[in-house]
């Protein structure tokens, strides 16, 4: 209510005062690829502006160019009022602007206070003088932050923190913000909007890279949607037509959100674990039935990466070989044995690198794993593998130039149905798939899940994603990881439990969350 | 009369320890920027021959230091230009450079092997020089000894409270953090390379101006190889590198003494010991640990324009 009535009074005073940056035709071409076309953009303070737009939407590509990473082709920046060229980020921080980039620019070997003297500081530094400030900064914005710690010793949503600090403490009237909720547990994410809203109503402008659509409804006062490198659409606020026709105005057709999840008949167990651990992954317990959709949710970097590993043969267990049985047989006696048809599949997070060679053409990618099915004495036949993989091409629409196009050439939709075709070629009992749409697009994403459901029918599916509405539409059974452990293993039945998923992935267990209101 | 022994042999230590810890401080600066430079020996080797040329030309030992720094600091430069504008790899490069330094300095002084010149020359700090045992051992040297006792505190100094040494290390664990703090990372490593550099041609001209007086064939020795594996044996802090310094510094004037006094040990395993124990003392600091770690960004080059 509050955050409404303070976008109101801005709207008001909106048309009086002038925007601290417009943007004026910004035009920015890769090659080929026009990222950005004729962009013009108003940036106005005490506002809350969302770009909304899909991956390859153009939302980085103009936010680096008006952080001054990199430079526009053509068109106008203004600060108030005034043409402002950058050069570097220099400039654009004088200009007042700041950025929080997705991956942060922080110094990992370093202190938080030290961070913040980086290139703020000039010669003699006063470490407790700054330390001083870095208390009274994060006390205003309801931030918790120890400044001494050592940044690799931080959570990343600690490392957003310290990254908007660095902002605040320039005094930079625009902080940009890209992706911020993508690294963040639910709890995190309202946190960091209650302080987005705090600088708003101090008169900063806050801009807001998002594709996530309840994001931008929840926090933003007005939205500019990005759609192939242009705007298409601007909102205020009140004048959002809803949720939906946001989504359908973002990919430009009418799509179905939902990808419909109907239960099949389960059948043997595929993959069990019993107290298995490795690394970071502790005491892990569940089990797989073909069938079945084993969802593996939580914030990245909880021991999911350990898991994968220990499930695809990349490190073995420290719980022993018996801890974890896999298509009927132990540790050892599975990994042993020649991956073939029939056995398991794994569709690594990492496309362009673990899933492919991207110097490699289709071809060769396509027989980096299923060439055992194409061998004539120990020599290779390639006529007949490059039918298969045509065959793939046509059945998974994907979109390339001819099967000799090298991996890395493929835009990530487009590799990923390559990697999938590849993959259920051998027909699996298995699949291992780590975030398997992240940094797709709305059309990709749902053509994904479209195919694991049906792979589904024949197969158990071990899905480790930190994507919730992925989980929530693809898995039978959820386990949700924490600090290494799962929290919680429930069916997709369980509809208190999978209402509480969001406290779960912070660690907070089912029951426990009403003590922990009652505490608050 | 053991006592004398002991109290001689630690004077020794400083003075072998002295043209190590230069080196070492230097490689240290460029490394904690973020730049590999295994040019080490080459650069040092050259320091020692301007040291002595200029020396030998001049008369003036203060001249032929900041000549050897200079010296020493072009030839760092062009690993600069291999690696900071042309993307070059930093191990090859530095490779080249030692292999050059060696090679040119053995071309220019062949007409001076054997030449003797003055140098700096010993003198006592007054007071401090009769205390005892710590006189004999701390204060009883040439200037360049002083010089280096209070090197590690500046470079600690330089590196934890001023700006510029923040801005320098933080090039080395994450150019982009400091390109988006506004500062250019690529600047911070030609000042790790300049300093570093400068420093290694100073530890140079202590060995042509205080430990020998002449020029002679291969006068570094591998020190500044030792000086490379110091920096990690240091895990790059310079405090460390101090102590490593002294060590090395110790064992080598150990064996020497042994030498001298007759051992039945062959001295060409007594020579080896101070390299023996480089290749020791990397095999344990590899084990990592918390804090040990390398500057992350070391060795990775920075794309033009990103």
């Amino acid at each position: 209510m509050m955050a409404q009535t303070q976008s109101c009074a801005a709207k008001e005073t909106e048309r009086t005062t002038p925007p601290l940056i417009r943007l004026e035709n910004i035009c920015k071409s890769y090659g080929p690829v026009k990222a950005n076309r004729d962009i013009s953009l108003e940036i106005r303070a005490g506002e809350i502006l969302a770009l909304l737009g899909e991956n390859g939407a153009g939302k980085s590509t103009l936010m680096s160019i008006l952080s001054g990473k990199s430079r526009q082709d053509s068109g106008t920046i203004f600060v108030d009022g005034i043409p402002a060229p950058f050069r570097s980020p220099r400039d654009a921080l004088a200009a007042g602007i700041g950025m929080v980039y997705q991956h942060f620019m922080l110094v990992e070997a370093m202190t938080v206070t030290q961070n913040l003297m980086l290139g703020q500081a000039r010669g003699i530094l006063n470490p407790s003088a700054m330390r001083e400030r870095v208390l009274e900064l994060a006390s205003r914005y309801g931030f918790e932050i120890n400044p001494d710690a050592m940044i690799s010793d931080l959570s990343m949503g600690e490392r957003q923190r310290v990254e908007i600090l660095k902002l605040l403490y320039r005094d930079c009237r625009v902080l940009i913000l890209d992706e911020p909720t993508a690294v963040l547990t639910p709890p995190e994410i309202s946190q960091l909007f209650a302080a987005l809203r705090r600088m708003a109503a101090d008169g900063k402008a806050v801009v807001f890279i998002s594709h996530k659509m309840k994001e931008v409804l929840d926090l933003a006062t007005e939205i500019s949607i990005l759609r192939r490198g242009e705007i298409v659409d601007h909102f205020m606020r009140e004048e959002v037509p809803g949720e939906r026709e946001l989504a359908e105005r973002m990919v430009g057709r009418q799509m179905d959100t939902e990808v419909e999840q109907t239960p099949v008949e389960k059948g043997e167990v595929l993959l069990e674990l019993s107290h298995a651990s490795c690394g970071m992954a502790q005491d892990l317990t569940c089990s797989l039935r073909r069938g079945e959709v084993l969802a593996v949710v939580g914030v990245a970097g909880n021991g999911q990466r350990e898991l994968v590993e220990m499930v695809t043969g990349g490190a073995a267990p420290d719980s022993g070989k018996d801890s974890v049985r896999i298509l009927g047989r132990n540790w050892n006696d599975f990994m042993r044995t020649r991956m073939g048809r029939k056995s398991m599949v794994y569709i690594p997070e990492d496309r362009k690198g673990l899933a492919t060679c991207p110097s490699l053409d289709l071809l060769d990618n396509f027989l980096l794993t299923n060439r055992n099915g194409f061998q004539n004495f120990g020599f290779l036949d390639r006529r007949h593998s490059a039918t298969a993989a045509e065959d793939i091409m046509q059945e998974y629409q994907v979109v390339a130039d001819g099967l000799h196009a090298t991996a890395g050439s493929l835009s990530g939709g487009n590799l990923q149905k390559m990697v999938l075709g590849r993959e259920f070629f051998r027909e699996p009992s298995l699949i291992v798939a780590e975030n398997p749409t992240q940094g797709l697009d709305i059309g990709a994403m749902e053509e994904v899940w479209r195919r694991i459901l049906e792979a589904r029918a024949s197969a158990g599916v071990l899905l480790v994603t930190s994507d919730l509405h992925e989980a929530m539409t693809l898995a039978d059974t959820f386990a949700v990881m924490y600090r290494g452990r799962f929290i919680d293993v429930f069916p997709r039945t369980d509809a208190a439990r999978v209402e509480s998923i969001g406290l779960m992935m912070a660690g907070i267990r089912f029951g426990e969350e009403e003590e922990a209101a009652n505490e608050a | 009369m053991t006592w004398d022994i002991f109290v001689a042999l630690l004077a020794a230590t400083v003075l072998a320890g002295t043209p190590l810890l230069y080196a070492t401080m230097g490689e240290l600066i460029t490394e904690r920027s973020g730049v590999l430079n295994l040019g080490v020996e080459g650069m040092m080797i050259m320091g020692a021959f301007f040291a002595f040329i200029v020396q030998f030309k001049t008369g003036n030992p203060w001249l032929a230091t900041l000549a050897a720094g200079f010296g020493a600091a072009c030839i760092g430069l062009l690993h600069g230009v291999v690696c900071l504008i042309f993307q070059g790899n930093q191990t090859v490069s530095g490779l080249a450079l030692t292999i050059f330094g060696v090679g040119l300095s053995d071309y220019l002084g062949a007409p001076f092997i054997g030449e003797k010149t003055v140098g700096f020359q010993p003198f006592d700090i007054p007071f401090l020089s009769d205390i005892p045992v710590i006189g004999p051992v701390l204060f009883q040297h040439d200037p360049l000894v002083y010089i280096s006792y209070l090197l590690p505190w500046a470079v600690m100094w330089f590196f934890r409270r001023t700006s510029l040494g923040l801005a320098l290390c933080a090039s080395g664990e994450s150019p982009d953090a400091v390109q988006a703090a506004g500062l250019d990372p690529v600047k911070m490593r030609w000042l790790g390379i300049f300093a570093g550099a400068f420093l290694v041609g100073v530890g140079g001209a202590y060995l042509s101006l205080c430990a020998t007086h002449m020029w002679t064939h291969n006068l570094t020795a591998g020190k500044g190889w030792i000086a490379v594996a110091l920096v990690i044996f240091a895990f790059w802090r310079p405090g460390r590198a101090m102590f490593g310094a002294y060590l090395f510094g110790g064992i080598m004037a150990f064996q020497l003494r042994l030498q001298a006094l007759g051992t039945t040990i062959p001295s060409s395993l007594m020579m080896m010991l101070p390299y023996a124990l480089t290749i020791l003392a990397l095999l344990f600091s590899s084990a990592r640990g918390k804090g040990r770690n390398a500057p992350a960004a070391l060795g990775d080059n920075i794309a033009p324009g990103a």
